[in-house]
């Protein structure tokens, strides 16, 4: 028995609808199925019902009806091509578009100049935070590097005394690898666009002194300078001098030293 | 394409005087029908207002293609027709989930386009005529007044499986009828 035939008696009373809920169910369930044939002659016994129409008596409707169904037409058309239809006013709101579009753009300008501004004072302010930090970086390293060679068993402590006694004596420190350290208390500041510089004698005869860094004290007359990286050996080395020299440091030395202090 | 099709088509395009047309061409036999359904003129008026309105608001959703237009009108009528019988009567709960928004496709077999529509009026009406006439009324109860398969059989008072028979040979009927028409 096909599949169908089960249900091919119940194809036009479902047009009809007139099944009761459980065939018409079991019926839609089999529809569902993608039936094609029963599909199409559900489509068929739709016309067919159609036609059942025709059994009402012959009678028409008052004309008053097509007049009230013809105005709801004709407004709700009317309503249609307005709306698709350019309004008179347009001419206003394309200016008013165009204003506004002037505007922002203005506006947008004049933001993006300010975002500009912004943009540059928070970078420089970066820069600089990231420069101090850099530079407490580097304070911090020689402020370890200070720390090490003062503590290391291996450095060596030079005394510096003043050639005029009314000045403080200084000290250095000075490891064969880690570097010189050159402290001070109660120092007075150099004369005015004047420094201090560091300066190395070798032990070789006939050598010019070698320059190092300038150093100046603090407000508080402390002076504390770290050189990690020396230009002569230790072992070379025969005395460590500082002279006051014109601002930027010198090449040689353009004065008498004011500290001296032999390393070995 | 047919006239009713290409009616249609300028009533996508918004013509009303294409939905004038369309209306001066078929409602007289859904007013005929609806008030058949509703039996009440101003209900009938209603009724068919609704429709007429429904096709020129969702025109979009009769595809010409599918089939021939008055017999999916009319099938748009019968259901608003039967939803405010059952709303008047109380039933349309039971039934209401068989109620559509527009009627499904509605296949045409070819020898009904030879045939106009006032012969096809007269041929049902023959047809239909020449029923047994509890048979007939078995399907007028089932066409007009919605009732199931049980509910005609309790209104006959006559069984269930009778009642059936006689719907579907009587459907059969006129489909050869109608087919030997043409």
């Amino acid at each position: 028995m096909n599949k169908c035939d089960q249900f091919r008696e119940l194809i036009e009373a479902y047009a009809l609808r007139a099944l009761d809920v459980e065939e018409r169910v079991a019926f839609e369930a089999h529809l569902a199925t993608g039936c094609k044939d029963c599909a199409k002659a559900v489509e068929e016994a739709r016309w067919l019902v159609s036609q059942l129409g025709y059994l009402a008596p012959d009678a028409g409707p008052a004309e008053m009806l097509k007049g009230r169904l013809m105005q709801t037409v004709r407004s709700e058309a009317r309503m249609t091509k307005s709306s698709l239809k350019p309004k008179t006013s347009i001419h206003f709101w394309m200016w008013a578009a165009v204003a506004a579009l002037v505007l922002l753009t203005l506006y947008s300008a004049w933001d993006a100049r300010r975002l500009q501004r912004d943009m540059q004072t928070a970078n420089q302010r970066a820069s600089a935070i990231l420069q101090q930090r850099q530079e407490l970086k580097a304070q911090l390293q020689l402020a370890k590097r200070e720390a090490q060679i003062l503590m290391d068993p291996n450095s060596k402590k030079i005394m510096l005394p003043p050639k005029d006694a009314l000045m403080p004596r200084l000290e250095a420190m000075w490891h064969p690898e880690l570097g010189l350290c050159v402290m001070g208390q109660k120092v007075p500041m150099p004369a005015n666009k004047r420094v201090f510089q560091l300066w190395l004698i070798p032990k070789t005869t006939g050598s010019k002194p070698m320059p190092m860094q300038t150093l100046w004290p603090d407000a508080d007359g402390k002076m504390v300078r770290v050189v990690e990286n020396t230009p002569e050996p230790m072992w070379n080395t025969k005395a460590i001098a500082i002279t006051e020299e014109p601002e930027g440091g010198s090449p040689q030395p353009t004065s008498e030293p004011m500290w001296l202090g032999g390393v070995s | 394409m047919s006239p009713d099709a290409m009616l249609i088509q300028q009533l996508l395009q918004r013509d009303v005087d294409a939905f004038e047309r369309l209306y001066d061409r078929h409602s007289r036999i859904v007013y005929a029908l609806v008030l058949r359904i509703v039996r009440q003129g101003l209900t009938a008026e209603e009724v068919v207002q609704e429709v007429f309105l429904q096709l020129w608001r969702n025109a979009a959703r009769y595809d010409t293609r599918r089939g021939p237009f008055a017999p999916w009108l009319m099938a748009l009528a019968r259901n608003r027709a039967l939803d405010h019988l059952r709303l008047k009567n109380e039933r349309q709960r039971r039934r209401e989930d068989q109620t559509e928004e527009l009627p499904p496709v509605i296949d045409v077999p070819q020898f009904e386009q030879a045939l106009d529509e006032k012969r096809r009026a007269e041929r049902v009406r023959a047809l239909m005529g020449s029923l047994n006439p509890q048979q007939k009324k078995a399907i007028e109860l089932a066409y007009f007044e919605g009732l199931s398969h049980t509910e005609i059989a309790e209104t006959l008072k006559e069984p269930l499986g009778t009642v059936k028979s006689w719907i579907r040979n009587g459907l059969l009927r006129l489909k050869e009828g109608l087919r030997a028409a043409t």
